[in-house]
């Protein structure tokens, strides 16, 4: 644990949060004019940008069609510039073709995917500036960036990362909480009808606590779709004036 | 993403008006599109910068590390590049596919910076032989719309001149002989590397008879070869290349270098200007990075 | 970077004997150290002959100093990838190696970035000659290996490249014939040997220091490849890249013999 207290006796995170605060979120939609829908999010210091494009043709192979749906396309990779020791590539390694497969689960679980036979939707997400939760930050920005790009959703997908630290769950750890290691939760939710697109714990944790933290994790998705609704309404409520000048 | 398709009707009207100095966009031969520039977006690098030219987007992120000086410059730091033509500028790039566009790139700007005025590789030095600063300069293009080498110089000349976070060290050396390497504890005390030459990238695309700056990817589609010059603020030419599958005769190549040396000249200078007044507003800066 | 698992690696605090050698610093006036005279289209006695390889479709061999490259054309043949570009014009395809031993530094036998940016020079060099469009669906394969480095490896490849194009019957606009240049302050060394390219300046002045490499198709006078780093005021650029145009002007009556030796060596003229 190298020392530092993750939780102060007053109840207080090294960033000066509460257990069950959030980081300050800044997103914006649609970022680029070439793709068919865009997003960017800042999650505290985690920044990350999301580009759809789709539903088009199927690229490549056609074997990989299928007649009653389309198929999710994701790409994670990492800016190499993004973390703290310079990376060497920015994709391609095993983490990120795990992060890959995780996006790919989680949206195939969301998008109405069978409104679009033969067809393949892709999403590539780029995290620009590391600083924990990445997971979390590319589901919500890929959010974001599919509502931009008008492809029918379920329902939003809100992710948020838990740890839990002094029988204490905090929510949307930092890097320096997520680096000193203890258990960590990954959660996907649809909040409206609470739904998991996709759950992830690490290391160990007794069954008793386990509930309590995903309450707080389902519970911080949940202040999460608040504010990337808000996004959403917002963005709308810019294009609809522009176009009614 | 590079081949854009156009009718030849189009091509013929293309070529037709930037022979009467007006080109599709409105803009003459010599002019540039609009051009965003803002640097220090990523708060973890030494330098980072994000350059918009038309609908092209660049982010530049440049990390310094310690690491061993090259061979034959065993006195000089070293400065290397990578490229990533990521997927969100067309899933073309997905995977491995933009790893080729990627290293040519690279390759061109090797060769660009590659002289002993633009950076001074010497300050770099920490000790000759064993330690020296390597400046990793990222490029990650967002979006392409044309002219990348121009937007990819902007934005590498903005994040080295941002004040680089090179901090300064100091080699300790130990009773039993031994050196060390003791970083300043004070994280301002840094290192600032002068950039008064390094140089900006003109592409010249040649359409027709003429030759224009800043090509579109539609006017790319018409233009049989392209020279890129990149040239200093004192109007030193770095590098010369001619790229693309074409030819051009020796006359219009000369004529295309006075171009380059003229209008690359006159790129430092507003450059120069927006960056000095981004400092000058130091924290009180807004930054707009990709919300706003 | 891969790593020759196959080499003892020295000690961790080790140096590389590379460190250690002098650099021999002298450089008469106007004198060249192999007699030419600097600031002079001055370039090196040619050697070049087609047809060595007997398995290629074409090949070609050039010497010229110690500067010796060796190059065979293959194809046209059916394309590996398919994309839509191909459907009109052939691919051209350019391998550009040094041996390993070749220069006074061994090379890896892994593709090094310099050489991957030297095959892109020579493929954007040797594109404009070839009529591509008469291959459609095909691709043609040029791989070029320089036995010696003396110097001006990349404008000898170019020559060879297209003398080994022409053997192997692939149809062009015209030959491409490469020259390089070292710009040394106000004097430029035509066709620089390896010492020359690499040698440090004598003064610590660096004004107008640079290489450059210019490919020209002859007949027709146009510039099909340039490639200049350095450090260069406009107007020695200018001088330069003319003088390089000369010098490739130069070596043009050799190439023509060579090839004209090797048509007749296959269709030997009937005797009486």
């Amino acid at each position: 644990m190298a020392g530092i207290e993750l939780l102060s006796d007053q109840g207080y995170r090294v960033d000066g949060r509460k257990p069950n605060e959030l980081r300050k979120i800044q997103a914006r939609m649609g970022v680029f004019s070439q793709a068919d829908g865009s997003a960017y999010i800042e999650q505290g210091n985690t920044k990350a940008l999301a580009v759809v494009y789709g539903p088009h043709e199927i690229r490549g192979s056609r074997s990989k069609s299928q007649h009653d749906r389309a198929i999710i396309n994701c790409q994670y990779s990492m800016a190499t510039f993004s973390t703290g020791e310079r990376k060497r590539r920015p994709h391609g390694d095993r983490k990120s073709s795990e992060m890959t497969l995780h996006l790919k689960q989680t949206f195939e679980a969301a998008i109405l995917t069978q409104l679009y036979p033969r067809s393949q939707i892709d999403i590539y997400v780029q995290i620009l500036q590391a600083d924990g939760g990445n997971y979390s930050a590319c589901v919500n920005a890929a959010t974001l960036a599919v509502v931009d790009a008008g492809i029918p959703l379920r329902d939003y997908v809100c992710a948020c990362s838990a740890g839990f630290v002094e029988d204490t769950p905090l929510v949307d750890l930092s890097h320096l909480e997520e680096s000193a290691g203890g258990t960590q939760l990954s959660l996907a939710v649809l909040p409206k009808a609470e739904h998991l697109a996709l759950i992830e714990m690490d290391s160990r944790l007794h069954q008793d606590h386990l509930e309590s933290m995903m309450d707080a994790a389902t519970q911080a998705c949940k202040d999460l779709y608040a504010v990337l609704d808000r996004v959403v309404r917002d963005h709308l409520q810019e294009v609809t004036t522009s176009i009614g000048e | 993403y590079l081949h854009v398709a156009l009718l030849f009707w189009q091509q013929v009207i293309l070529c037709h008006c930037t022979l009467d100095d007006l080109r599709v966009d409105g803009r003459s031969c010599e002019d540039y599109r609009y051009v965003e520039v803002e640097t220090d977006v990523v708060s973890n690098t030494s330098g980072s910068a994000r350059v918009k030219l038309g609908h092209t987007d660049i982010l530049v992120g440049i990390k310094a590390e310690i690491g061993r000086p090259k061979l034959d410059r065993p006195n000089k730091g070293c400065l290397e590049f990578f490229v990533d033509c990521s997927a969100n500028a067309t899933p073309e790039f997905e995977g491995r596919g933009g790893e080729e566009l990627g290293t040519e790139i690279a390759n061109a700007l090797y060769r660009v910076y590659d002289n002993e005025r633009s950076v001074d590789l010497k300050s770099l030095c920490i000790t000759p032989m064993e330690h020296c600063w390597i400046l990793y300069t990222d490029v990650l293009l967002l979006q392409c719309d044309g002219n990348l080498f121009d937007a990819i110089s902007l934005a590498i000349k903005a994040a080295l001149l941002t004040p680089s976070k090179i901090p300064k060290v100091q080699m300790m050396e130990d009773e039993e002989g031994t050196t060390e390497i003791e970083l300043s504890d004070d994280p301002f005390d840094c290192v600032r590397l002068n950039t008064e030459n390094v140089p900006c990238i003109v592409t010249l695309c040649k359409i027709g008879q003429r030759h224009v700056v800043d090509a579109t990817l539609q006017e790319k589609a018409c233009s049989v070869a392209s020279l890129l010059v990149s040239v200093t603020s004192k109007g030193t030419i770095t590098c010369v290349r001619k790229i693309g599958g074409g030819s051009l005769d020796p006359e219009s190549i000369y004529e295309m270098i006075e171009t380059g040396k003229r209008v690359g000249k006159a790129l430092h200078a507003p450059l120069q200007d927006i960056l000095n007044k981004e400092e000058s507003l130091g924290k009180s800066r807004e930054k707009v990075g990709f919300i706003g | 970077m891969p790593v020759d698992t196959k080499r003892l690696r020295g000690p961790e605090e080790s140096q590389s004997p590379w460190l250690f050698v002098e650099q021999e610093q002298q450089s008469p006036p106007d004198e060249r150290e192999d007699g030419r005279r600097k600031g002079q289209v001055d370039v090196r006695p040619i050697f070049a002959r087609c047809g060595l390889v007997s398995q290629a479709k074409g090949s070609a061999y050039i010497e010229s100093g110690k500067t010796k490259v060796i190059c065979s054309v293959y194809g046209p043949r059916e394309t590996e990838r398919k994309d839509e570009t191909d459907m009109k014009f052939g691919r051209l395809v350019c391998t550009f190696r040094f041996a390993p031993f070749s220069c006074a530094k061994r090379c890896g036998w892994i593709q090094s970035t310099q050489e991957k940016d030297l095959s892109m020079a020579l493929l954007g060099s040797l594109h404009p000659g070839l009529c591509l469009h008469r291959y459609p669906r095909s691709q043609i394969d040029v791989s070029v290996l320089v036995l010696e480095n003396d110097g001006s490896a990349l404008a000898h490849a170019v020559t060879c490249a297209s003398l080994a194009l022409a053997d192997a019957g692939i149809e062009m606009y015209d030959l491409v014939l490469g020259c390089s240049l070292r710009q040394e302050g106000s004097d430029y060394l035509l066709d620089p040997t390896f010492a020359e390219e690499t040698q440090e300046p004598a003064t610590e002045s660096t004004e107008n220091r640079g290489g450059m490499m210019v490919a020209l198709l002859p007949s027709l006078n146009q510039v099909s490849g340039l490639l200049c780093s350095g450090d260069l005021e406009q107007q020695p650029l200018v001088e330069a890249v003319a003088a390089c145009i000369e010098g490739c002007q130069r070596i043009y009556s050799v190439a023509q013999r060579c090839l004209l030796t090797a048509v007749k060596k296959k269709n030997p003229p009937p005797d009486g």
